[in-house]
């Protein structure tokens, strides 16, 4: 009995740092339907934002920093290892630090909740980019990459939130 | 949307040394990533080479469904657009026509004048079976890698011109940074009037031209093409027109990099010309028709250094006052070979 109750808590929070997982294959998939005509949407923040706020003995800042690291080694390699791991920690530090004003806000205001964290973490990204290239980097493929994210979140959250309900709720017995 | 309807976890503890130390690694795995790029990027190679044959699968159809998807709106200008390509095809012929009798008068003109011609360039082609369109990566992988021949350096064009440069090879597959990546910094000269400047990506459709004379007069719709300076491009590979913004000068591409399917690799080797080794007759001494210098006292011998481009002989001395002969008498070019031709020098 204890060994199952170990099992199900070990499985409950392996989901929000799978999810992560998969949202960075999917977006780093070197195969697009637009043949690249806008950037791939960056999933992987929005498991990190959503359980960062309903659960975050769930997503962790060290899971955080590992699917920074996946992210940054599929999507850019050697030359921007790196950029997104700092991006996603500092995002994570800004939502952990006002998580009751995040976690309170409903409807369209959580969608600009996370389109405040999308924007701290493209922000992020950005800035050490810049300082890496020393000098000024089209803001234009990011902002595309940040619209993306904005309006993929709406019908991807409804998905975070049942599998939240179906599979990671129930298996913590201490929710 | 979600957060008023499921509950609040309890945190365990601060998380604020965990942040830290996240955040102190994260900035060790950037410096890392700057210092020895290498390191990661053979990695990503060895997974695309696990992954080339899912992308080629999944190319095809994810390929058909886009060209469809594309190729919607093309059904409402069908008259317009057979229309437009004939009379581009009339002037096109008429350019052929003009270009075949340029070059035969070109090379005419270097026959009379004994010219070096310009060095033969191979390629390899290659299918695109996947891009990577990130805000701060641009790139795209080819079906071709190190067994067919593709070597990192090597140019990348396709119909129109150049789209980028190998800048990671795996065994079956290729990384391709595109020209109008951040990374991407690419010698050119500015026609009419051969100024110089450097092509630098910022991610943007239109690079930016840099380094160029302030001197030069420069207008919108000259043409810029790669200058060949280092050694690792060809000249003369076309890249695109000038375009003058208000930031500064920008580079309107020929070719499209994000809608490209198949490429040319070319192999392109600057013609580096190694020495033949220095017979004792041509040595200054014999040739002034003195003696040869006494051999130095072995105890005092002193290693030269090596000299980079010029093969050293393995062969030791004969005997002791026998200076450092050469295996074998310097080789002269082949009689069919032409001034440039190195092809019988692969395997220095």
């Amino acid at each position: 009995m204890e060994r199952t109750v170990n099992m199900t808590g070990f499985l409950s929070s392996t989901i929000p740092v799978g999810m992560g997982v998969l949202g960075i294959l999917i977006a780093n998939f070197p195969v697009s339907l637009l043949a690249g005509a806008v950037p791939p949407p960056l999933f992987v923040l929005m498991p990190i934002y959503f359980w960062t706020l309903v659960r975050p003995d769930l997503m962790r800042p060290s899971s955080v920093f590992f699917l920074g690291v996946l992210q940054d080694f599929l999507s850019g390699g050697g030359a921007t290892m790196g950029v997104w791991t700092i991006a996603f920690v500092a995002t994570y530090a800004a939502v952990d630090r006002g998580r009751d004003a995040f976690a309170g806000l409903g409807g369209l205001l959580a969608i600009l909740g996370f389109a405040t964290a999308a924007f701290v973490a493209c922000g992020t990204a950005y800035l050490v980019v810049t300082f890496l290239a020393w000098r000024i980097v089209s803001v234009v493929p990011l902002a595309t990459e940040l619209a993306m994210t904005i309006l993929f979140y709406m019908p991807i959250v409804l998905l975070l939130g049942a599998i939240h309900r179906r599979f990671v709720g129930p298996l913590r017995r201490e929710f | 949307m979600a957060n008023g309807v499921w509950r609040l976890g309890r945190g365990r503890g601060s998380t604020q040394l965990p942040l830290a130390l996240a955040a102190v690694f994260a900035v060790a795995l950037l410096l890392l990533g700057r210092a020895q790029p290498v390191l990661f990027d053979r990695a990503r190679a060895a997974v695309t080479d696990k992954m080339s044959p899912i992308l080629r699968i999944v190319r095809t159809p994810v390929d058909a469904t886009s060209r469809w998807i594309a190729g919607i709106g093309d059904f409402f200008h069908v008259y317009q657009e057979n229309a437009r390509l004939k009379a581009q095809n009339a002037r096109l012929r008429q350019w052929q026509t003009a270009a075949t009798l340029m070059d035969e008068r070109v090379k005419r003109y270097q026959l009379l004048l004994h010219a070096v011609p310009d060095p033969a360039l191979s390629s390899i082609v290659a299918r695109v079976i996947g891009r990577a369109s990130h805000p701060f990566d641009q790139t795209i992988v080819l079906d071709a890698g190190k067994r067919n021949g593709v070597k990192p350096g090597q140019a990348v064009v396709d119909g129109h011109g150049m789209i980028g440069r190998i800048f990671l090879a795996g065994d079956h597959t290729s990384w391709v940074v595109l020209i109008t990546d951040l990374n991407s910094r690419i010698p050119v000269t500015i026609k009419p009037g051969n100024t110089q400047a450097i092509l630098a990506g910022d991610n943007s459709p239109t690079p930016n031209l840099e380094n160029f004379s302030q001197t030069a007069v420069l207008k919108a719709g000259d043409t810029i093409v790669t200058s060949g300076d280092g050694g690792f491009l060809p000249a003369g590979l076309s890249l695109g027109t000038l375009l003058k913004t208000g930031g500064g000068l920008k580079v309107y591409l020929l070719a499209d990099p994000q809608n490209v399917d198949d490429v040319e690799v070319l192999d392109y080797k600057a013609p580096i010309e190694a020495l033949p080794a220095p017979s004792v007759n041509d040595l200054p001494a014999a040739a002034a028709g003195l003696p040869p210098a006494p051999p130095p006292q072995q105890q005092q011998t002193v290693a030269p250094p090596r000299v980079v481009g010029l093969p050293t002989s393995k062969t030791q001395p004969t005997g002791a006052g026998a200076p450092p002969a050469p295996k074998s008498e310097p080789k002269m070019p082949a009689d069919d070979q032409t001034p440039g031709d190195t092809s019988q020098d692969q395997d220095r």
